[in-house]
């Protein structure tokens, strides 16, 4: 075939370990990639996809060896060429877009600098008219103002701009293929449509394929013409998009598909597998988890009732610095009843996650607020015992599951440190309660002893909630739960958050910038933009018909996985 | 958030399958391949050795002046004292035996920086973690007096205190630790800022822990490492800062020579080809701060995340 | 950048007010000058009048006042053992020191930045390799011992460098320069290398790990993504990111310089400031151990100061404010 660009064949590429193990991070993977398509690579955290691009383009870690195969361009073996040949490649034949637009470019070098360096390394252009040159492209970009921008510093845009910049540097000399490793990831999801429209726009114009990286099905669903799903380096499935997306015929691509929240749908449990502890543990966990004194308000009455909370951030003048304030939320105001789960929706900087942290008494907040809780306001606590009783009785479940448990506690310590640190149950009693916690997350109560670093980010989540319910709460603040973690693993963990409400009766604030998930989780949803609420109500209409003209944008810009419509 | 980004496919295979290595694998991995880290390390050992079982390797106890006779003054290496004992090293303008002296000197000049270094760091750390903690009022305060002692080279603060206090053992040390203290306070604080970002300790304090509980359980655990890291350079660094200053003549008293004294002692014989009176001491001084500084940098590379894997 | 600088100036007038209380006090109240300057046949008379006459028998913060209202006229006062005033004699002193320690900045800039670059690029070349030894057992021999081997080495075997003193020098702006006779320089070379081999082994190790820090960063893989030569990618893209650290410890260099002169002036009686500071502390000599502590704070907040602008003008993402 006359079209075919780029042929990888039975690549597979190897890391020496530490303990002398190989690690294959590609394991026997052959694609195609002809002119003019966009290829769409998916697969989780592991499944080495960003090495398939790294070694077209000659960018492997030194330590990387190609066991076996090669990837081919334009019949050429790359894979075996000095590093000198590929300076031929990069840029000329093939532009590379990296995950994150801020590191990619050098802090220390303005724009202009940058792209210039690229056009001229890379056309005939010179001095002038690289420089013109530089700005014809922004402005393909679509980036505004595009002259102002050239003697600006990466730090002083946005990461969306950086981003249309990364395009227009990976663009400049009219490759034949561009290689898009995560492109929109680190970008805001109204941000990240209107960049890879711009980004497919400029490739269809000069007829530039594009072997798109991703972990995201949604955005596969709506870019790509043909996608290959791996997992652990080897190959799951691949063929037209539509066909892998309606019907996949491995499991794995089925789970995968599975475990996708959706936007249109409310689904009871995702259809993943999820491992249950012991029964008789996690029996035993519910029945302690049960017996918390339950002093059940008035009937009807919120358990959570929030008002004015505003928070004002001030940064003190340092001798780099002066002194600025910064409004992250202003004036909002909410209940939440027992038993429900209430979500919190935008973008990042939008404040949702500083009301949580609020509400937990992480931040004070701005004076003229008031927080009730089962009726009382919180500032009416007066004795040490009722204090801490409060503190614990609203917990967390947090984001980021590599920070978020001491690393030098076992798992079990950091579930029970605390309720022994205070007195309230002895050595016995902590070790048989961590046990029984991390059956009920689905975890064995062998693994209590672990340390940390021995489990995986999802493992890790599950022993953060452990943690959470050993104060035996009423109320949890789930802050992004599962935006650090791999879709199946999130609907895993999503399964297991519904279970344990049911069981409990716990009642949630749900962060998260993903409207999916919220749907999937949440009864009633609060949008938030720049510290306000700009809309709220119960999920099935605000995300299925919102008033307000920023949700709608917020929905129109998602990637829609819908593969029931895929052509 | 986005999902986690920064995290790359090798990065997270490599994490899931890490597991719990015991102290002495750790170990074993800092060391395996680097053979002049080894050499360094056993090099050490052997120093502390020395060290601790001086008087019974001496041929001299060079402190006591009894046992000297000024007629075996300046003997060559490989002279016999008048006794009968052999000198391999020679002796100085009284008669010392060199080689008892140095072995003597070691002891002097280890114990000093030992102490020096694990009070000032111990002191350090504290005040690095206090900071951080409590904000306010105490950070100022702490780190503050960590700029004005940071902004002033070590070996002149040194010698602005043994100016005003007078020279001795123990005003070295106190010196010493002056020194080492700010830059630990200084490291530590750093890190541990960036610790109490993370959300394990929001958990801490959701969990109703004290600050105090929230320090010693949660923050000095893992604030701590990087003070581990530089240890053994501050270590060297301080056997070289009291042999300068017994050099100078501001260190300890002559009745109880170190290392750099030693030195010192034999410099004014070099013009006249006396050479073996300094070149000892100062050999055994350089080996001891050579093998430290080895080790210090292996650890140190090991310990930069840029470097890991990659030797 | 205006209030940066008369915040910077505020802060560094503060530092220099408690430096000096501190070594005020440290020299004239903790140690008593009556005691060190009496004879052994002084009466009890003879001292209270020597106390009245050092002004000593005075409250200690009207003590420091006058003393603060001396030093803004510029009167350290008068050394004990020269009789001459203690400013005259420090800044006499003042470019002999100034001259070794530049010169041996120089030298350590110019030899270790490019080590350190070419190690951290070529991690696996023997090169490498014995840079990386070279500077380690370059730092880990004292700075005093150093001496007394270069000494041994230049001076007494092979007798080709002077072993002390200034040598030849010439009168420009009416300062003695040895750099610029050829006596001069020879005298000036063992001293000004003792000083530079511990500048060149530390520059070298910071540009290395600089190096290697750059080296992985997303940018540098970006850069080789877009086809550039990688003579480039060093010179644009490295050295402008490494160069950002480095300006920050060459000033802290610098002030620990003209501190470890002190050191290798004795070594080498090279007759600048440090020379005169250990003399001084061995004399006892109070008033100029407390104006050279002082003008010594002075300068190293001077240099933080130009650190702190340069730093700026290197990394675009500080701006003062």
């Amino acid at each position: 075939m006359s079209d075919r660009l780029i042929e990888v064949e039975d690549l597979t590429i190897a890391y020496p370990m530490a303990d002398g193990e190989v690690f294959r991070a590609i394991d026997n993977f052959s694609m195609s990639v002809n002119r003019g398509q966009i290829v769409g690579v998916v697969g989780e955290s592991g499944a080495g996809k960003s090495t398939i691009g790294k070694a077209t383009l000659g960018l492997l870690d030194e330590n990387a060896v190609i066991d076996t195969g090669g990837v081919s361009l334009d019949k050429v073996m790359v894979t075996q060429l000095e590093e000198h040949a590929f300076t031929d490649i990069r840029g000329n034949k093939i532009g590379y877009i990296y995950q994150n637009p801020m590191t990619a470019l050098n802090p220390v070098l303005t724009i202009g600098e940058q792209m210039i360096e690229a056009i001229e390394a890379n056309t005939d252009k010179r001095g002038a008219a690289a420089r013109a040159y530089a700005i014809h492209l922004l402005e393909q970009a679509e980036v505004p103002q595009a002259e102002d921008r050239l003697s600006k510093y990466p730090h002083q845009l946005s990461g969306g701009l950086c981003q249309r910049i990364v395009f227009a540097i990976a663009i400049s000399a009219k490759p034949d293929l561009i290689i898009a490793d995560e492109p929109t990831t680190a970008l805001d999801v109204t941000v990240q449509k209107a960049v890879l429209d711009t980004l497919v726009k400029l490739t269809r114009q000069e007829n530039i394929a594009i072997i798109l990286i991703t972990h995201d099905m949604g955005v596969v669903a709506e870019m790509c013409d043909y996608v290959y799903v791996l997992r652990h380096g080897k190959l799951v499935e691949e063929g037209p998009t539509a066909q892998v997306l309606k019907h996949p015929t491995q499991p794995y691509s089925r789970e995968l598909m599975a475990a996708i929240p959706r936007i249109d749908q409310k689904v009871e449990r995702f259809a993943v597998p999820g491992g249950l502890g012991q029964a008789e543990d996690r029996q035993r966990a519910i029945q302690y988890l049960m017996s918390r004194k339950a002093e059940a308000g008035e009937a009807g009455a919120p358990l959570l009732s929030v008002r004015n909370l505003s928070k004002t951030f001030t940064t003190k003048a340092t001798a780099l610095k002066a002194a600025s304030a910064f409004k992250a939320v202003s004036d909002v105001s909410f209940d939440v009843m027992p038993g429900e789960t209430l979500g919190i929706v935008g973008e990042s900087g939008s404040g949702k996650s500083t009301v949580g942290r609020m509400i937990l008494g992480l931040h004070t907040p701005d004076p003229g607020y008031e927080i009730r809780y089962r009726g009382r306001d919180v500032n009416e606590l007066t004795s040490r015992a009722e204090k801490l009783a409060h503190r614990q009785s609203l917990q967390c479940i947090f984001q980021d599951p590599y920070s978020s448990l001491n690393p030098r506690m076992t798992a079990g310590d950091n579930i029970t440190y605390a309720l022994r640190a205070h007195g309230t149950i002895d050595r016995g009693e902590a070790r048989q309660l961590a046990g029984d916690l991390m059956e009920l997350v689905g975890l064995p109560r062998a693994s209590a002893r672990k340390m940390p670093h021995a489990f995986s980010g999802g493992e890790r989540q599950r022993i953060g909630i452990a943690r959470a319910l050993s104060f035996r709460p009423d109320f949890i603040f789930c802050d992004e739960p599962t935006s650090a973690l791999d879709v199946t693993v999130q609907a895993e963990l999503l399964n297991l958050m519904k279970d344990l409400q049911d069981q409990l009766g716990l009642t949630l604030l749900f962060v998260s910038h993903d409207l999916a998930v919220v749907r999937q989780m949440c009864d009633r949803v609060m949008v938030m933009k720049s510290g306000e609420v700009v809309e709220a109500g119960a999920c099935d209409k605000v995300l299925v018909a919102p008033d307000h003209p920023y949700t709608q944008g917020l929905l129109d810009a998602m990637p829609r996985f819908r593969p029931e419509d895929a052509a | 958030m986005p999902a986690d980004a920064t995290t790359t496919d090798v990065d997270s295979a490599l994490k899931a399958e890490a597991q719990e290595p015991s102290f002495a694998q750790k170990f074993w991995k800092v060391f395996r391949g680097h053979p002049a880290a080894l050499a360094g390390l056993i090099g050490i050992i052997v120093f502390v050795l020395l060290a601790i079982f001086a008087p019974v390797i001496a041929p001299q106890d060079p402190y006591d002046q009894t046992q000297l006779d000024i007629l075996d003054g300046l003997l060559p290496p490989g002279s016999q004292l008048w006794d009968g004992t052999p000198s391999v090293l020679g002796t100085d303008a009284l008669g010392r035996d060199i080689l008892s002296a140095v072995l003597y000197g070691l002891r002097i000049s280890l114990f000093v920086a030992l102490v020096a270094v694990i009070v000032g760091s111990a002191i350090g750390v504290f005040m690095g973690l206090l900071a951080a903690m409590k904000g306010g009022w105490v950070e100022t305060v702490i780190m503050r007096t960590v700029d004005l002692k940071m902004s002033f080279p070590g070996i002149l603060l040194a010698l602005m205190v043994l100016a005003v206090f007078g020279t001795g053992i123990d005003k070295v040390i106190i010196a010493l630790i002056i020194g080492a203290w700010a830059s630990e306070a200084r490291l530590v604080r750093a890190v541990a800022l960036s610790e109490l970002k993370k959300e394990y300790i929001d958990a801490a304090r959701l969990a109703g822990l004290s600050d105090w509980r929230i320090m010693g359980r949660f923050l000095f655990p893992n604030s701590i490492s990087p003070v581990l890291v530089v240890l053994p350079m501050s270590i060297s660094g301080a056997i070289g800062a009291e042999a300068t200053l017994s050099f100078l003549g501001v260190g300890v008293p002559i009745t109880e020579p170190s290392l750099g004294l030693l030195i010192a002692n034999g410099n004014d014989y070099i013009l006249s080809g006396k050479w073996w009176i300094s070149l000892f001491p100062g050999l055994v001084l350089v080996g001891l701060v050579l093998c430290i500084n080895v080790v210090a940098d292996r650890l140190r590379d090991h310990a930069n995340p840029y470097l890991r894997g990659k030797d | 950048m205006l209030n940066f600088v008369a915040r910077r100036l505020g802060q560094s007038a503060v530092l220099v007010l408690i430096m000096s209380a501190l070594v005020f006090v440290g020299m004239y109240v903790v140690s008593d000058p009556v005691a060190v300057l009496a004879g052994e046949d002084f009466t009890e008379e003879d001292r209270v009048a020597l106390a009245q006459e050092l002004g000593v028998d005075r409250p200690l913060i009207l003590q420091y006042a006058a003393f603060l209202g001396n030093v803004v006229r510029g009167d350290f006062g008068t050394s004990f053992v020269y009789n001459r005033p203690v400013l005259e004699l420090i800044l006499e002193r003042l470019p002999a020191t100034l001259e070794v320690a530049f010169f041996a900045m120089f030298i350590g800039l110019v030899v270790g930045i490019p080590l350190g670059v070419y190690s951290g690029l070529n991690q696996k070349k023997p090169a490498t390799k014995v840079i990386s030894f070279s500077t380690t057992v370059g730092y880990s021999i004292p700075n005093f011992w150093q001496g007394v081997l270069l000494i041994m080495l230049f001076s007494v075997w092979l007798q080709v460098l002077p072993a002390s003193g200034r040598g030849d020098t010439t009168q420009i702006f009416g300062v003695g320069w040895s750099i610029f006779s050829l006596d001069g320089l020879s005298h000036l070379m063992l001293p000004a290398l003792n000083l530079a081999i511990y500048t060149i082994c530390l520059q070298a190790r910071l540009a290395r790990s600089g190096t290697q820090e750059v080296m992985y960063q997303d940018y540098m893989t970006f850069a080789r993504a877009k086809g550039i030569s990688r003579e480039r990618i060093v010179r644009r893209h490295l050295v402008r990111n490494i160069l950002i650290p480095i300006v920050t410890i060459t000033g802290l260099q610098l002030g620990g310089l003209i501190a470890f002169a002190t050191v290798t002036e004795t070594v080498f009686s090279w007759p600048g400031i440090g020379k005169l500071l250990l003399d001084s502390i061995h004399n006892s000599d109070r008033p100029v151990v407390v104006a050279y502590l002082i003008l010594i704070t002075l300068m190293f907040v001077t240099i933080n100061f130009v650190v702190d602008v340069l730093y700026a003008l290197l990394d675009p993402r500080i701006r003062y404010t």
